[in-house]
């Protein structure tokens, strides 16, 4: 099984510290973008750390991944999407897949014996793209090498 | 109130995926996999209790447990605002409800128990989340004639923006 990464949000990591400081802030958008900006990312690992430690997922949601998966058993995919109503997939052709889902479900399916092999090509097609270095490091335990 | 598209999924990325594997392109197909996110700022909670009815998407928005209520956020009803002895009456429980909490808080009660009392008017912002398919069945619910007229103006803004972001995936006309 592989995956390709066909597109993801914008700033994937700003993201989701934009959704989590929303909860939190009176402030408009425009306003705590440029407060997440002129943190830095170091800051976004705060957040995302502190969102995976106290266990508020739901914020992960608004980093959303579209992927084509290779090589996918129809039974399989079936079965997931049933599982996670937030992984949504049609069929290209055969066993390739476009698959759509959000970071939080991501997390559970890396979670799941069931859906353990699925996230793991993710997971490495994003390491090797660095698409979003610090989730990766803290929810998937993959350090990415800074280039 | 103000919404503000933040961000959407590029078509022209699944478009190149489709062409690879020589898969036509299928707008309904596609609506699973076109995502939108939005910022909404100045609604009423009582149309945002509307709004999360809508479970399949994602939303995060401003917690009343940690900040402040403030007197200049509320919203009032143009059947309130155009009528006098209705307006008088509102404002007035407003200033009570406000004053209420700003005496609780003051009192040491914490924010998230003294919003016990708060209006659902009180405006509030949020981000949500969502695919072009439970975009599409929010529109189509809430710019229906029935709904309330708050929640179809936030309905009718975000069928605009999305429309304008992915034309090819809002031509059809939403048959009720």
């Amino acid at each position: 099984m592989k995956a390709s990464l066909v597109w993801s949000s914008p700033s994937p990591e700003r993201t989701i510290a934009v959704a989590m400081r929303r909860c939190y802030s009176t402030k408009p958008i425009e306003d705590i973008e440029v407060e997440l900006e002129q943190k830095g990312p170091e800051y976004w690992k705060y957040l995302i750390g502190k969102a995976l430690q106290d266990k508020s997922l739901d914020v992960l949601e608004h980093l959303v991944l579209t992927l084509m998966v290779e090589g996918a058993a129809e039974t399989d995919v079936g079965l997931l999407t049933r599982t996670f109503p937030y992984l949504r997939a049609t069929r290209l052709r055969s066993s390739d897949w476009l698959l759509t889902l959000n970071a939080r479900t991501l997390v559970e399916l890396w979670r799941d014996p069931r859906g353990k092999p699925l996230a793991e090509v993710i997971v490495m097609e994003l390491t090797q793209r660095e698409t979003c270095p610090i989730l990766s490091e803290l929810a998937f335990g993959v350090k990415v090498n800074a280039s | 109130m103000r919404v503000k598209l933040l961000y959407h999924t590029d078509l022209d990325a699944i478009k190149h995926v489709l062409a690879q594997k020589g898969v036509l392109f299928d707008a309904d197909a596609m609506m699973d996999h076109v995502v939108y996110m939005f910022e909404i700022e100045d609604c009423s909670r009582v149309t945002t209790h509307q709004l999360v009815r809508h479970r399949a998407a994602s939303y995060d928005q401003e917690s009343q447990r940690f900040s402040a209520a403030t007197r200049e956020g509320v919203v009032t009803p143009p059947s309130i605002q155009s009528n006098e002895a209705g307006l008088k009456a509102y404002d007035e429980a407003l200033k009570v409800i406000y004053s209420t909490y700003e005496q609780m808080v003051a009192a040491g009660v914490p924010k998230e128990d003294a919003r016990y009392i708060l209006p659902g008017a009180i405006k509030t912002k949020l981000v949500m989340t969502l695919n072009a398919r439970s975009l599409m069945h929010l529109v189509w619910q809430r710019t229906a004639l029935q709904a309330q007229w708050e929640i179809r103006e936030l309905a009718t803004t975000l069928h605009r923006l999305a429309q304008e972001a992915t034309p090819e995936l809002w031509t059809k006309i939403i048959e009720r």
